[in-house]
């Protein structure tokens, strides 16, 4: 447009027009072509400031990177799946996962650490969502972080995510965990050495047992899998050579991390097939003790249903003789039926028992916890737990209130075994939050003035016995 | 409870905690000074007074707000929030008791029977979640009571909640989800 005001000197015209010959800015005569006017070749600051209009980091020119950790954080998923042998679209799926929670404003700003863990976190969904087993534990030696902070990280993101990822079964994590142990002839003495199927079935069984005997419910399953296959590994062949290994060399042997929870697993999981193993008939009452009860393992499994069964009746007729000395309890109790129970239970584990030694199914091919429904240890006996507390301990329901009396039924929870003694709840005084405030009381709250120049008095002798050290 | 059944489920509230002002400022080292069982932690700013009757503990901060600990029912913590104001006030501070609010009450509950985890948390599955290494209780929120559930296997139950009511509901809410996965009777 033309400027105003201007007149091109050559022509005389009012039609001068801005112009920019190779950017450098003239005023030109659009009649005859004079240039009127010229300006710098170069711009001033504030010439570039106001000339430009797009930002540089809107203009096309530059692509929107991702963020660095970002890509380093993909790949740390990759990294992840290749170690774990995932598969193509399992990568995928957590890589999409990944990028989803990182923009989420949850992750954004969080630290590194936690970035890293996310990462972890992902695969770990993406293998749940797949059936794929894999424990959190793994997860924690993979990325080598705190399992706290991979279960707050884990759970914030399902939930940011909305993903359904269902926990796994402690039987699918076993067969993965097993492959872990390297115990081929190859890696160990051929004495030493088992195969991981073989291993695999034995200890499937024992963690099935384990599994009735409230051994691994709530608690961490990794310190149960190692000591299944500990103890499956003994039992498969209980020779010198294998029994003299503790779980620490075994694991040492096998490769494996060791962890300080799994010793105790071993311990209640012999205690329970001590349990079993008193039972069986061909011992004629003899003691069983946890060393000697590895040999007797692979019997044990076997027949383990029957023995069960023995076990449990053989314990019923050791309380009803119990509960038969004090008869005046007895009456007092609410219906003599509690009695019954405790028959019944006996006359229906007579009868299969009776039968002669049943079918020796092979239950260790099974690997299903569903088979064990059949016979439970727990309810019942909890049930009948219940009735022996006395009446005067009504206010106190279900556990079985003096320490004593945790021995109600076989195979118990160790939070019932080891019983918290609850404080007695004192009878409690109607009590409004408006009641009168005697003054006596709240004078007993605060200090008299001798009192108060007694405790300062004694603050500053304290203190300059201090100095003097 | 559950009119049906028959069963009275016997929910023992182990602590309740509640706050209130106290409208003026409150020099801690006086109260430390001249109050029996406080303790000062300077660190944290605040001091730690512990009464006797009603068994509570409350942290007391220099802005004159409260919070009161340990007492097993919502008017046991306003008696001992009351008691707590007047030993403030005859310390010499100008205190008015206001804005006394329970915040959050915890309980414990015990149900006759075992539970099956994993079952439970199959059929609940959003809203309960279940972490054997994380936790050995399975978390139960219910958005709308604002409380949480933790089950154990063994059929105890911790609740926490806004107020006591909640609670009860919250036990009323979960006992029928609880009954259809109790470990079985044997055949």
């Amino acid at each position: 447009m033309a400027t105003v005001g201007l007149k091109c000197p050559e022509c005389g015209s009012l039609d001068i027009v801005d112009d920019e010959h190779y950017s450098q800015p003239q005023l030109v005569c659009a009649d005859c072509g004079a240039v009127v006017s010229e300006g710098l070749l170069t711009t001033t600051r504030s010439e570039e400031t106001q000339g430009t209009d797009v930002r540089y980091t809107n203009s096309t020119e530059v692509d929107k990177k991702p963020c660095r950790n970002l890509i380093n954080g993909i790949h740390r998923v990759r990294a992840l799946c290749r170690i774990l042998r995932l598969t193509f679209l399992m990568e995928e799926t957590a890589e999409t996962h990944f990028k989803q929670a990182y923009e989420h404003p949850n992750f954004i700003r969080v630290s590194l650490q936690k970035k890293e863990v996310l990462a972890g976190c992902c695969v770990l969904a993406t293998c749940r969502q797949h059936s794929w087993p894999i424990a959190m534990g793994t997860i924690c030696c993979l990325l080598e972080a705190n399992p706290r902070l991979i279960g707050v990280v884990y759970q914030e993101m399902v939930k940011i995510l909305k993903i359904e990822a269902p926990p796994t079964s402690i039987i699918d994590l076993l067969e993965t965990h097993c492959q872990a142990y390297k115990l081929s002839p190859q890696h160990v003495h051929e004495e030493l050495s088992e195969s991981s199927k073989d291993l695999t079935k034995r200890a499937a069984v024992l963690l099935e047992l384990a599994a009735d005997a409230w051994l691994v419910t709530g608690r961490q399953p990794i310190p149960i899998l190692t000591a299944s296959i500990f103890l499956a590994w003994q039992s498969l062949k209980p020779t010198q050579a294998r029994l003299k290994y503790t779980l620490a060399r075994f694991c040492q042997m096998a490769k494996v991390t060791k962890s300080s929870i799994a010793p105790k697993r071993v311990t209640e999981l012999k205690e329970v097939l001590c349990k079993l193993g008193q039972e069986l008939p061909w011992l004629r009452g003899d003691e069983v003790t946890p060393q000697t009860v590895i040999q007797m393992v692979d019997d044990i499994l076997n027949h383990r249903l029957t023995l069960l069964r023995r076990a449990l009746s053989s314990h019923e007729e050791a309380l009803a003789s119990e509960s038969v000395l004090p008869p005046s309890l007895e009456n007092s109790l609410p219906g003599s039926h509690t009695n019954t129970p405790c028959l019944e239970g006996a006359a229906s584990s007579q009868t299969p028992g009776q039968t002669p030694k049943e079918p020796f199914v092979g239950e260790p091919d099974t690997g299903s916890i569903q088979q064990q429904g059949d016979v439970d240890l727990t309810y019942t006996v909890v049930m009948e737990g219940l009735p022996h507390t006395g009446p005067g301990t009504d206010s106190q329901h279900s556990q079985p209130s003096a320490p004593n009396s945790g021995k109600r039924s076989l195979f118990e929870p160790p939070s019932v075994r080891y019983a918290k003694i609850r404080r007695v709840q004192v009878p409690v005084v109607e009590v409004t939050g408006d009641e009168e405030i005697s003054d006596s009381e709240i004078d007993s709250y605060i200090r008299t003035p001798q009192e108060i120049r007694d405790y300062v008095e004694a603050k500053e002798a304290l203190a300059s016995s201090d100095d003097e050290f | 409870m559950e009119p049906s059944n028959d069963v009275a489920l016997d929910i023992i509230i182990t602590n309740v905690v509640a706050v209130f002002r106290t409208r003026c400022h409150l020099n801690l080292r006086t109260i430390a000074l001249e109050g029996v069982n406080v303790i000062f932690k300077p660190e944290y700013g605040k001091v730690l007074m512990k009464l006797r009757k009603p068994r509570v503990t409350a942290s007391i901060w220099s802005s004159g707000k409260i919070i009161c600990t340990g007492a097993t029912s919502e008017d046991e913590a306003k008696q001992g929030a009351r008691r707590l104001a007047r030993t403030l006030q005859k310390l010499g501070f100008k205190v008015r008791f206001s804005e006394f609010k329970v915040v959050n009450v915890l309980a414990v509950c015990s149900m006759p029977f075992a539970i099956r985890l994993i079952d439970f948390t199959k059929n609940n599955r959003p809203i309960a979640s279940y972490e054997p290494e994380l936790h050995p209780a399975a978390t139960y929120r219910i958005k709308t009571l604002k409380a949480t559930v933790q089950v154990f296997s063994t059929g105890s139950l911790t609740i926490t909640g806004p107020n006591v009511q909640a609670v009860a509901t919250a036990v009323e809410h979960i006992y029928p989800m609880l009954l259809e996965c109790q470990k079985p009777l044997r055949k």
